[in-house]
């Protein structure tokens, strides 16, 4: 067993190029899914059980299934119901933010439903309108006790954009993969192409253990 | 018979009207009567304590008042209008009212200064400089002023409870709810905080106190509910309610607490030569 | 045209054997993903120090790696090292089962000292050894705390398997790709594959959720 490293010092490059894409696509997927849980998590809780019921269907559906297969089907079905000729790019965003954003909709939803029936009672007792509450006493609380399950989805999310390389994304999965198949270089490879995502992964992965030891909710 | 006709025609029948009028209210949780037909009435200026065991519906009573609860039969009234004639008249009239719960309720992510401000700068549209300055004399008035700058877990329960009682008053209301201000406190601090209800009350100030604090309740009250079951049983001045109870429930009550029957005047006697907490 | 179905008819076979697929890879992968598991959760929590970061470092690892780069690894690169060519479906349920092997350690982990120190100590004056004590007692109980988190492992678990299609494992997403290629019809078959995914993940998710309300206070301690 002979093996060649020189193949990954050559095309560093490339394997740059494709993880800057991985963090990209993370990047933004995560800046529209974290609105996207929000409306989806206000409509979870709306009075109207038609809004309610819609977005539940939404949200479960998005999170019962595989987001190899949501992918795949955005990008075939899109083009069924809209002529404007999306590339892959575009429909592999559309498809993690809808995944992702159902994701942080439960996140949300739980975090506002931990605040105490008690806190909603001191803000209405002063005067204030439920709108009120939600966005200056239940929100901000919230959001410091959402914060751990936000990192958690990030670091999932960075491993779950390895998935658009199966339509043909040059994410850092699809380069490393494209690379093997015109190397031959297998071992190396794909052992590299592991290996930095672990390099990439792991700092998040013990971040995301720190923000879960810090942020522990205290009744 | 729940109380002597004489104390009941002073109270009904003023040129004012109460300011908070109880006309048989009903409240029900699904099977459970939580309360059966409530009537009673706070006049401007009194001091009106709710006692009773534990369920007995005072606290839900209380929550009627302002509306955070909605009633199934009978009239909550303020001043005359009905408490729940719509959503805008609710709000309105919950600037006039202040609350203060057993749990404090404090907002953890506010210091204790934008705690006692919020009310009046979100809901009274008053400017942050306004507010803040009266926020700094309230906290003043209940000896906190040096905590302003902290959160609420720096404070132990009595200061918190007297944050919060700050907080209610920051709205400058009409009348202040208690909801068992002291029962979640430790005994040490139990003091401080009914210290700043009586001096409220010397004030003036027209309250509605659920406690379980009969020494409070015969000293600062001027007039006593006692409710079982959901029901009023009986109510009188605590003189009556205290001393010659008319109703065999309510001597129950009071000896099962070790009540012994200790006189008002007593009571008075002990109250004016206790150093203050 | 669209009501012309005969072509989905006729290959119900073939989608049935890529369901079965699907069900056998999940729950190989689950099975050794919950033996890895209990073995690292228990040995983090009661092995001592220097088993606890060795295992940490491999649970933390793992949980950085994508599933697919986990999969083409072990299908691919795996065999070169030991010089033996794997089966697609044996190189997917490794690869599944050690990746969620990592996730159930944790939440196994968590499970066991979630349990009252107070158990322990009773059981042990009993007279049981430390063993005995975590089999009979603590991780019963921890078991039961942990339904909630391990019926959302079994889900994704199941949503991971679709995953081993990258590796041509013959299970309902790569059958599917198969049918979509043959018949031009992607979108009606992603649709039923996605719907049938759902018909598998939702009442599993519901289900265990009312088991635990049922038994979970048999694990409050």
């Amino acid at each position: 067993m002979r093996f060649d490293w020189s193949v990954i010092w050559d095309n560093l490059g490339r394997l740059a190029e494709g993880a800057e894409l991985t963090v990209f696509l993370a990047m933004v997927t995560m800046a529209l899914a974290i609105p996207g849980g929000l409306l989806l998590a206000f409509l979870r809780l709306s009075r109207f059980r038609l809004v309610r019921g819609a977005a539940t269907a939404f949200v479960e559906f998005f999170r019962a299934t595989p987001l190899i297969l949501q992918i795949y089907w955005v990008y075939y079905v899109l083009p069924v119901f809209s002529d404007i000729l999306f590339p892959p790019i575009a429909t592999a965003l559309i498809g993690l933010v809808c995944n992702i954003s159902s994701f942080n909709s439960e996140t949300f939803r739980a975090g506002i439903l931990s605040i105490r029936q008690g806190q909603w009672n001191a803000g209405l007792a002063l005067g204030m309108s439920r709108g009120q509450v939600m966005l200056r006493i239940v929100l901000p609380q919230a959001a410091m006790r959402v914060l751990p399950s936000l990192a958690s989805t990030w670091v999932s999310l960075f491993k779950d954009t390895s998935l658009v390389s199966v339509i043909a994304v040059a994410d850092l999965s699809y380069v490393a993969l494209q690379l093997r198949a015109q190397t031959y270089r297998i071992l190396e490879v794909l052992t590299a192409m592991a290996v930095i995502y672990w390099l990439m992964g792991y700092p998040q992965a013990k971040l995301v253990d720190w923000l879960h030891r810090r942020y522990k909710v205290v009744e | 018979m729940i109380a002597s006709p004489d104390s009941m025609a002073a109270r009904v029948g003023r040129d004012e009207p109460p300011i908070l009028l109880f006309d048989g209210v009903v409240k029900r949780y699904g099977p459970l009567v939580a309360l059966d037909g409530v009537s009673f009435q706070v006049n401007r200026g009194e001091v009106v304590c709710l006692i009773g065991p534990s369920g007995s519906g005072k606290s839900t009573l209380l929550r009627c008042a302002n509306g955070l609860e909605a009633v199934d039969g009978g009239r909550v009234a303020f001043e005359s209008v009905d408490v729940v004639s719509s959503a805008a008249t609710i709000f309105k009239l919950r600037q006039r009212m202040g609350m203060v719960f057993q749990n404090f309720e404090l907002f953890p992510h506010l210091t204790v200064q934008r705690n006692v401000s919020i009310g009046p700068t979100t809901v009274l549209k008053l400017a942050r400089e306004a507010a803040d300055a009266r926020a700094s004399e309230l906290l003043r008035k209940v000896g906190l002023a040096d905590k302003a700058g902290k959160h609420p877990a720096a404070l132990s329960g009595g200061q918190q409870q007297r944050v919060a009682i700050a907080r209610a008053l920051a709205m400058q209301p009409d009348v202040m709810l208690f909801d068992e201000p002291t029962s979640a406190l430790d005994p040490e601090t139990i003091g401080e905080v009914l210290a700043v209800m009586k001096a409220l009350a010397d004030e003036g100030m027209t309250m509605m106190v659920v406690t379980h604090e009969m020494d409070f309740a015969k000293r600062v009250a001027d007039w006593v509910v006692v409710f079982d079951h959901g029901r009023v049983i009986e109510q009188g001045p605590p003189k009556q309610i205290f001393e010659a109870p008319l109703v065999a429930r309510t001597r129950d009550f009071l000896s099962h607490l070790g009540w012994h029957g200790e006189s008002t005047a007593e009571a008075e006697h002990a109250t004016r030569s206790a150093k203050g907490a | 045209m669209l009501t012309d179905f005969s072509w989905l008819v006729d290959r119900w076979p073939f989608l049935l054997r890529a369901l079965w697929t699907t069900l056998y890879v999940s729950t190989l992968s689950l099975l050794l993903g919950f033996v890895i598991g209990i073995l690292v959760g228990s040995l983090r929590s009661y092995g001592g120090r220097v088993l606890d970061l060795v295992l940490g470092f491999y649970v933390d690892s793992v949980r950085a790696i994508p599933p697919l780069a986990l999969l083409v690894w072990t299908f691919f690169a795996f065999p070169i090292l030991i010089g033996h060519s794997l089966g697609s479906i044996t190189a997917g349920v490794l690869a599944l089962g050690v990746h969620l092997g990592a996730y159930m350690a944790e939440t196994i982990r968590a499970g066991l000292t979630s349990v009252r120190p107070g158990q322990m100590r009773a059981a042990l004056a009993l007279g049981m050894t430390k063993f005995a004590a975590v089999r009979t007692i603590i991780l019963p109980q921890a078991l039961i705390r942990m339904l909630p988190p391990l019926g959302s492992l079994f889900v994704i678990a199941v949503k991971d398997s679709a995953i081993a299609s990258a590796i041509a494992v013959p299970e309902l997403m790569r059958q599917s790709q198969v049918v979509a290629g043959q018949t031009y019809r992607g979108p009606i078959i992603f649709t039923t594959a996605m719907v049938v995914y759902f018909l598998i993940n939702y009442p599993i998710a519901r289900g265990i959720d009312r088991l635990y309300r049922r038994v979970a206070h048999l694990g409050a301690s």
